[in-house]
């Protein structure tokens, strides 16, 4: 029993192998029908892939039948397409109906039908690839521009109509990665614009039926662009053409109105302006007949200039407006309050706060206190008497408190505070012109308010005739005019500064004596010439100017020693005076009282009637 | 000579002034190769939304429905004899090429129409394609009109003879009258699979008719 056990599965053992090897063959697996295809919609092509085929030969056929046909052909041609292919050919191939077709693969144990397929021919059209694909490069106006034709392919009949292609193409640099797509819509030709200079393109064609597939791509087609300079960068170059020209020319505009744009962007700041004052006539120096009052200035020291010869009128307006202004706008250097602050060295009285401005004569303070401590030349030095004193403030500064021309004054009135018993002016030189101009000087238009004159010897000294010397031996004689306005100002300051016992009176000089001092003698009303002018309003002490010392200052002289001035003119007459002025003399002798007022003209006789104005109510001219 | 002032639409423009054969003042003459061209444009849009409306039924319709049979499907329009290929289109005459678009196109105008009415209906579309069956029973009702007035200026020209005048009659050309049975069998995927097939073939009749009487451009 067990051995035929053993021998059935050994025997089992070696058959089963080889029956089973029988049975691996089985019916080929089930094929599919991959696509179908037509080139020109009038046959076309239909391919399948082959399943398992059950270890035996297999054998595949194609079966179709046609719509609403019941009819099942077998495909008529495997060889043409190629293996596990169907080709219809156009006796075949019906458009417009509905395929349904099926593969069967068979071998020796079965077959096996692959799953219908439906196929309408119009739908499955892919043409072949556009042929004749050809690139060139064309040139106008602006640039070169590929153009690139092609032909349809050729079994697809577009030429009856039967099927219409639209086509569509795309170009690159070859060493670009994208392409550029374009449709070129039915058109055989296309143009392409904006090339690179000197790149190498490539243009590729495919086309597709109205409702199809698309074909292939055609094969690439090389062309090179040839260098040229592109109308993008000569437009720069222009650009930068028209720029340079407008920027030149605008140069050439700004060059040409230089003075108008510097005008324009850096404003000039305006310059100092001198109110009414007139810079030619202040040039031209014209003493004559706008010449009628002088001022009689006091100046320091031989370096000084205080004032430029020639002042007129106008300069006196400079000088009134001076104490309303510190600024040296309108004022000869002379003027300049801080020039003569510098020269003097800053001498300054105590009272001088009290004055407005004591410009110009704030330096002659300190020449007062020079002239005070140090003049021993001064012969004679009469007691400080207030009235004299006084006085001569006065004609410098009658008001000492609201005057406009304070400071004019104001400033003189300090030889009164230093009680110096003698006044000294100095004359400044301009006044008193040089020998050069001294012909122009010598017969000034003489007129002062009380119609008097005065004249002083004047004789340069020998530092640069800042002072005068009152000389008789050089006599040169200089007129010179007292500030009528000073006059009218002085009207204001009669009931102010003035002690009331003492009254105004014009001061006469009469002469100068040995001392070389001018002699002033107040003046009367009456007796007087022509051109005398009245004034009865105030009765005014007047100094007298004894004389010029030796450092051109101008000497008072106290009050009761005028009534000597006479005998001084006497004794001048004497030594020279001319012979018109004798019956001058001989009134001023006889009355006594104020010297007669004479035509200075010819006059050398000191003791003729000058006189210091003080009175402030002299008539205006 | 029969002066025709007809208004052609084509393509859906509307050309306000008349047009005239033999190009009298106040009438817009137009050559026949623009009316061709007009036609072609004009059917091809018909065919573009009837494709449309076809492929919105199979992806949305079908798979709702158990459809099955769709080997036994018959068009209408089967009775009308069409070429089915180039040689078999181009052996045709052209009085019978005209003839076979104009028979074709007056067969779709009832049934796009009902198909319309069916649609509204109907839950299976949308507004969107009811508006394209709409668009599409009008077009074809508008480019029967024109391949008509082509035929007519074909006619004035010599190049076709007057055997179409037969064709205006309605009872020649109307097909429901002999298959209103099968017209109503036919399912809505049918119609339009028939209809996209059918307008196809207006296109491409027109077509080959143009290149062959006026081989201008395009051909």
């Amino acid at each position: 029993m067990m051995w035929r056990d053993v021998g059935v599965t050994l025997i089992l053992s070696l058959i089963l192998p080889v029956v089973a090897q029988g049975a691996r063959h089985t019916p080929p697996g089930k094929p599919k029908l991959t696509s179908c295809r037509s080139p020109d919609k009038e046959t076309f092509t239909c391919w399948w892939e082959a399943g398992s085929d059950g270890g035996r030969p297999t054998t595949y056929s194609l079966f179709y039948h046609k719509e609403n046909s019941e009819t099942v052909y077998e495909c008529p041609d495997y060889h043409t397409a190629g293996a596990n292919s169907c080709f219809f050919n156009k006796n075949e191939t019906s458009i417009w109906v509905n395929y349904n077709i099926t593969v069967v693969a068979t071998n020796a144990l079965g077959n096996n039908f692959s799953d219908p397929v439906d196929v309408d021919v119009v739908y499955i059209v892919q043409p072949h690839t556009p042929e004749n694909v050809t690139v060139g490069v064309l040139e106008d106006e602006d640039g070169p521009f590929l153009r690139v034709s092609w032909e349809p392919p050729r079994k697809a009949d577009t030429r009856s109509g039967w099927i219409t292609l639209i086509y569509e193409l795309r170009v690159k640099l070859e060493e670009a990665e994208e392409w550029e797509e374009h449709r070129a819509g039915q058109q055989k030709m296309f143009n392409i614009f904006s090339l690179h200079s000197g790149g190498v393109y490539m243009v590729q064609v495919r086309c597709k039926p109205d409702h199809g597939f698309w074909s292939e791509w055609s094969t690439a087609s090389y062309v090179k662009v040839p260098d040229y300079i592109p109308r993008e960068r000569s437009m720069w170059i222009l650009i930068a053409v028209f720029s340079a020209f407008i920027f030149l020319i605008l140069t050439w505009i700004i060059t040409l109105n230089r003075s108008s744009v510097k005008h324009c962007l850096l404003p000039p700041v305006p310059g100092p302006k001198i109110k009414g004052f007139d810079q030619q006539l202040l040039k031209k120096g014209k003493p004559e007949e706008d010449l009628l009052v002088e001022y009689l200035e006091v100046y320091v020291n031989e370096k000084q200039e205080l004032m430029p010869e020639g002042k007129d009128l106008r300069d006196v307006g400079c000088l009134k407006s001076k104490s309303q202004s510190d600024n040296d706008s309108g004022r000869g250097s002379c003027d300049s309050h801080t020039l003569l602050m510098e020269k003097c060295g800053g001498v300054e009285s105590k009272d001088e706060s009290s004055y407005e401005e004591p410009e110009l004569l704030q330096g002659q303070a300190g020449s007062w206190e020079r002239l005070e401590r140090g003049d021993s030349q001064v012969v004679d030095t009469p007691d400080s008497s207030d009235a004299r004193v006084k006085t001569w403030p006065l004609v410098f500064s009658p008001s000492i408190h609201g005057s406009s021309d304070n400071h004019h004054y104001g400033t003189l009135e300090m030889p009164k505070q230093h009680s110096t018993s003698e006044i000294t002016y100095s004359v400044p030189d301009h006044l008193f012109p040089t020998s050069t101009s001294f012909p122009h000087h010598h017969h000034p238009e003489y007129r002062d308010s009380l119609g008097e004159y005065s004249e002083y010897r004047h004789s340069r000294s020998p530092s640069t005739g800042v002072l005068y010397h009152w000389e008789a031996q050089h006599h040169p004689q200089a007129h010179s005019n007292f500030n009528i306005r000073n006059l009218e100002r002085q009207k204001e300051a009669t009931g102010l500064g003035l002690p009331p016992s003492r009254s105004m009176e014009y001061v006469e000089v009469q002469k100068v004596n040995q001392e070389n001092q001018l002699v002033l003698k107040p003046l009367s009303s009456h007796g007087r010439g022509p051109s005398q002018v009245q004034f009865g309003r105030a009765v005014v002490d007047y100094s007298k100017v004894n004389g010029v010392n030796n450092d051109n200052v101008l000497l008072l002289q106290r009050q009761r020693e005028m009534a000597e001035a006479g005998q001084y003119c006497d004794y001048r007459e004497k030594e020279g005076a001319e012979a018109e002025r004798y019956p001058t003399q001989q009134q001023g002798k006889t009355t006594k009282d104020g010297p007669v007022a004479t035509q200075l003209q010819e006059s050398t006789c000191l003791t003729t009637s000058g006189y210091v104005d003080t009175v402030p109510t002299m008539p205006t001219f | 000579m029969v002066l025709l002032c007809v208004e052609l639409r084509g393509s859906g423009s509307a050309s306000a002034a008349p047009i005239c054969v033999h190009g009298q003042a106040g009438c817009h003459f137009l050559s026949l190769a623009d009316l061709f061209d007009r036609v072609i444009q004009h059917s091809a849009r018909m065919h573009s939304i009837s494709s449309d409306l076809h492929s919105e039924f199979e992806q949305y319709v079908l798979p709702s429905r158990n459809h099955i049979g769709r080997i036994n499907r018959h068009c209408h329009t089967a009775t009308i004899l069409t070429p089915n290929g180039k040689e078999n289109a181009q052996r045709l005459a052209r009085e019978e090429l005209t003839e076979v678009i104009l028979k074709l196109l007056v067969a779709w105008k009832d049934p796009l129409w009902q198909f319309h009415q069916n649609m509204v209906h109907q839950d299976d579309f949308n507004n969107f394609s009811s508006n394209k069956a709409l668009e599409m029973s009008y077009m074809v009702h508008e480019l029967r009109k024109g391949v008509e007035k082509v035929a007519d200026k074909m006619q004035h020209l010599g190049m076709i003879s007057n055997t179409l005048s037969g064709l205006s009659s309605p009872e020649a050309l109307d097909p429901s009258s002999d298959t209103c049975g099968e017209s109503q069998a036919m399912s809505d995927h049918d119609l339009l699979y028939c209809f996209r097939r059918d307008s196809n073939k207006v296109q491409n009749y027109l077509k080959i008719l143009k290149c062959r009487i006026v081989p201008e451009n395009g051909c």
